[in-house]
């Protein structure tokens, strides 16, 4: 079979750097953006006149944007620790919730859309070696999309970086900045069915200074949900720089936690990867983030035996990914240097590929 | 715990003398003593100075911290980060969020929001925050640790003059400066020692098998010796090994003192139970021994290319806390008057995000703050436009810094430094000004 390849079809600019990404009625594009401002994005096949248009606004970060096909509506999240609930005809704010105290590190909806979860913590020092403190309020939540009811508070260890829900939607993970994933069943009201450590996420900046850099930034459940990836950096040598390995590996939990599965060490720079995103077609994935040292930045890795199938160059730093749901292209989302005030530049991107 | 042996206390009587080279200079010079009182506010402040041993705590913030996330944020501009402002005790005055109790304390700190400094790079930035000066090849300028144990310490201490906690070994750039020559033209007696990490002096001991008459005996061999050797060849490395004994032969005798398990477990906990946390307890314990200088570093947590927001979110916390305890324990003990307290990195922070979400590094426009030791408590010195690119009121550069540092503590910063055979070269060059505002 032809691996499959990136063409890049369009580049998108936007205010400031995009922190997520989703595709909502009949395929239309919405990013939220550090701005705090959640748009509205022309794309190939989805034109506005005009680049992009502004929907909403938090005050802080905006951090999370997701589609409720079920609800026929967006929720976004921030740093602001606010849910909003965004209508896409109307193009404003219907409901905002305070969620969290802290931020939203991440937010995702459930498949059915019915489900809404999003993590936060503040990491403050709890040791010698600056190991976290305890959560000071619960790391992840979960909220009736509809009624915007809150129905599970879940603990973990701040700050929890990245969450998943698993295909068929019973299955919610949460990852946090020292490699610890927690899986809770939903079906038996939130009861902890699993939980794993990966030293491999984390390190703790014993060369530049006594503090924790890297974590689990994605989570994603493999077609089958048979098995979990999680995304992020290696141990880093310089943590001021960023240049852990750029890493992704696979686990099962089921009969205890195992690792089934890691990017190949030839295959990979160093970089930290922010998101995951899996073809439609299931064959594949893709992960991107921040390039420091190596080729690539975006990859196609086969979800079988984990090989890199493609790999890019982007160009800038990536923060989220989605493909289209025929699979004929690939969204990215990310930024550039902000650059001086006076030069009011729009540093935001968003590169469509075309999957040849 | 039992409590420290009195007869091995450093704090006692040797440090009411007062043996000061700063005040032997002054006597013998009638003009520098009157301009050192005109850099004071009060002229009664300068003869108060000059009379009471000064102490200098310096948390050196490396790798450059940022000013958005401490002194000086910028919410609600396309640069100001995640972090929101607070107000503060000073009406007007914000910190950022991340500073809830210094900005409960505001009305005791000063703070500089308009450092305007020229180095960019981590190790040019460092030796110039350090040593108060450019370079001047071939000669190496001490620095303001090696100046200040010169100045405020007690020649026959046996507590070291100047003191360096520093728990992370490496650290980068910083650990190519720790190798380097901190006492400069000063000479190796004014070297820093630097401990860190386990709190504990290893091997400073006495052997048992060797008895203290014994012991006593070979050091007054050894002495001779070294002096002789030190004397017939005119051996400034002799002289520097000499001086490298006797330090060790003091921490013989104060080693217990570095030991953080004598310290009250309630004390150790308002500290927090991060290392920069337990080494500023432990610099401000030395200070109650009398110890005139001592340097908290923790590696370059501040230099955040990457992560910036994540690493201040933890990182910023910690310092809040560390300096509002050792504030306040410094007052509640008295000594916040005789002790200045500086939190200070190498330079700033971009404005401006870069592709990593870090900022990097910048000296246009930075902030730092200090308490203590006579500083005009509430003092919000100089301003940033309204995106932190550009000092727009009072800029200051090194200079200013260290002259006021140097007033503050009752030492002459246009004092000429006592070198043979040297270009003439002062405490602080070009007659800078120190930053009158924050001095009382």
């Amino acid at each position: 079979m032809k691996s499959p390849s990136l063409k890049k079809a369009k580049e998108i600019k936007l205010p400031s750097h995009v922190l997520d990404l989703t595709l909502g009625k009949d395929n239309q594009l919405y990013a939220a953006c550090l701005d705090g401002g959640i748009y509205q994005v022309s794309t190939v096949t989805k034109l506005l006149g005009k680049p992009y248009e502004e929907i909403a606004r938090h005050g802080n970060y905006a951090s999370g944007i997701n589609w409720s096909s079920s609800q026929n509506t967006l929720v976004s999240a921030s740093y602001d620790g606010d849910l909003k609930w965004i209508d896409p005809v109307a193009k404003k704010e219907s409901k905002t919730i305070k969620a969290h105290d802290f931020w939203s590190w991440q937010s995702r909806i459930s498949p059915d859309g019915k489900l809404v979860a999003t993590t936060t913590g503040q990491y403050l020092c709890g040791g010698y070696k600056y190991e976290p403190a305890p959560e000071t309020e619960p790391s992840v939540k979960v909220f009736e999309v509809a009624s915007q009811k809150l129905l599970h508070e879940f603990p973990h260890t701040p700050p929890v970086q990245s969450i998943a829900f698993s295909n068929n939607g019973k299955i919610l993970a949460a990852g946090n900045l020292m490699g610890e994933v927690i899986l809770w069943d939903l079906e038996q009201d939130g009861k902890e069915i699993a939980r794993l450590k990966t030293p491999d996420f984390t390190g703790w900046g014993i060369i530049k200074g006594h503090y924790y850099t890297g974590g689990v930034f994605a989570l994603h459940f493999a077609p089958d949900d048979q098995s979990l990836y999680l995304a992020g950096m290696g141990s880093t040598t310089d943590p001021a720089a960023g240049n852990g390995k750029q890493l992704w590996q696979k686990f099962t939990w089921k009969d205890g936690p195992k690792k089934e599965g890691a990017a190949a060490d030839g295959e990979i720079g160093q970089g930290l990867m922010e998101t995951l995103a899996f073809h439609p077609g299931g064959r594949f994935f893709a992960m991107a983030g921040r390039l420091f040292k190596g080729n690539w930045n975006a990859a196609l890795f086969d979800h079988e035996n984990g090989s890199k199938l493609h790999e890019q160059n982007v160009g800038f730093r990536i923060s989220a990914s989605t493909f289209t749901p025929d699979g004929k292209h690939l969204y990215l989302g990310g930024g550039v240097n902000q650059g001086r005030p006076s030069e009011n530049k729009k540093w935001g991107r968003i590169v469509i590929y075309e999957i040849t | 715990m039992p409590a420290p042996d009195p007869a091995q206390n450093c704090g006692s009587p040797d440090h009411n003398i007062h043996r000061r080279r700063f005040l032997q200079g002054l006597s013998a010079g009638a003009i520098s003593s009157m301009s050192f009182a005109g850099l004071f506010g009060s002229p009664a402040f300068a003869e108060i100075a000059k009379k009471k041993q000064k102490h200098c705590i310096l948390l050196w913030l490396c790798g450059g911290p940022s000013q958005f996330e401490t002194w000086d944020p910028k919410p609600n501009t396309t640069v100001g980060g995640p972090f929101k402002s607070i107000p503060t005790k000073i009406p007007g005055t914000h910190f950022s969020e991340l500073l809830p109790k210094c900005a409960s304390i505001a009305d005791k700190l000063a703070v500089v929001r308009s450092m305007h400094t020229k180095a960019k790079e981590h190790t040019e930035g460092i030796n110039l925050l350090q040593r108060g000066h450019a370079p001047r090849p071939p000669f190496t300028r001490p620095t303001m640790g090696s100046v200040l144990a010169q100045q405020l310490g007690q020649l026959d201490s046996k507590l070291p003059n100047f003191i360096l906690l520093d728990p992370c070994p490496e650290g980068n750039e910083f650990k190519g400066f720790k190798a380097g020559n901190w006492a400069g033209w000063l000479g190796a007696e004014y070297s820093p020692v630097r401990v860190g990490g386990e709190f504990k002096i290893p091997d400073a001991n006495r052997l048992d098998s060797i008895t203290e008459d014994d012991h006593e005996a070979r050091e007054a061999l050894r002495k001779f010796f070294g002096k002789k050797y030190e004397n017939d060849r005119k051996s400034s490395a002799a002289s520097s090994w000499n001086a490298t004994f006797e330090r060790v032969n003091g921490l013989m005798s104060c080693a217990h003192l570095f030991d953080l398990e004598r310290i009250p477990q309630a004390d150790r906990d308002h500290y927090g139970p991060g290392a920069f946390g337990q080494h500023a307890l432990l610099a401000r314990t030395l200070v109650e021994e009398g110890a005139p200088f001592v340097m908290v570093a923790n590696g370059m947590p501040w230099d955040t290319h990457v992560f910036n927001h994540e690493v201040y979110q933890m990182a910023v916390p910690d310092l809040d806390n560390i300096i509002f305890q050792l504030t306040k324990d410094l007052e509640d003990r008295g000594l916040l008057d005789d002790t200045l307290v500086i939190a200070m990195g190498e330079f700033g922070r971009t404005p401006w995000i870069n592709q990593a979400r870090g900022r990097d590094h910048f000296p246009d426009a930075w902030s730092l703050a200090m308490a203590g030791c006579g500083v005009q408590g509430g003092a919000v010195v100089g301003a940033t436009d309204k995106y932190g690119a550009e000092v727009t009121e009072d800029p200051f550069n090194e200079e200013n810094l260290f002259a006021t540092i140097f007033t503050a503590l009752g030492i002459d910063p246009h004092a000429e430094f006592k070198l043979d055979g040297f270009p003439t070269f002062h405490h602080v060059e070009n007659k800078a000004a120190p930053i009158k505002q924050i001095l009382s």
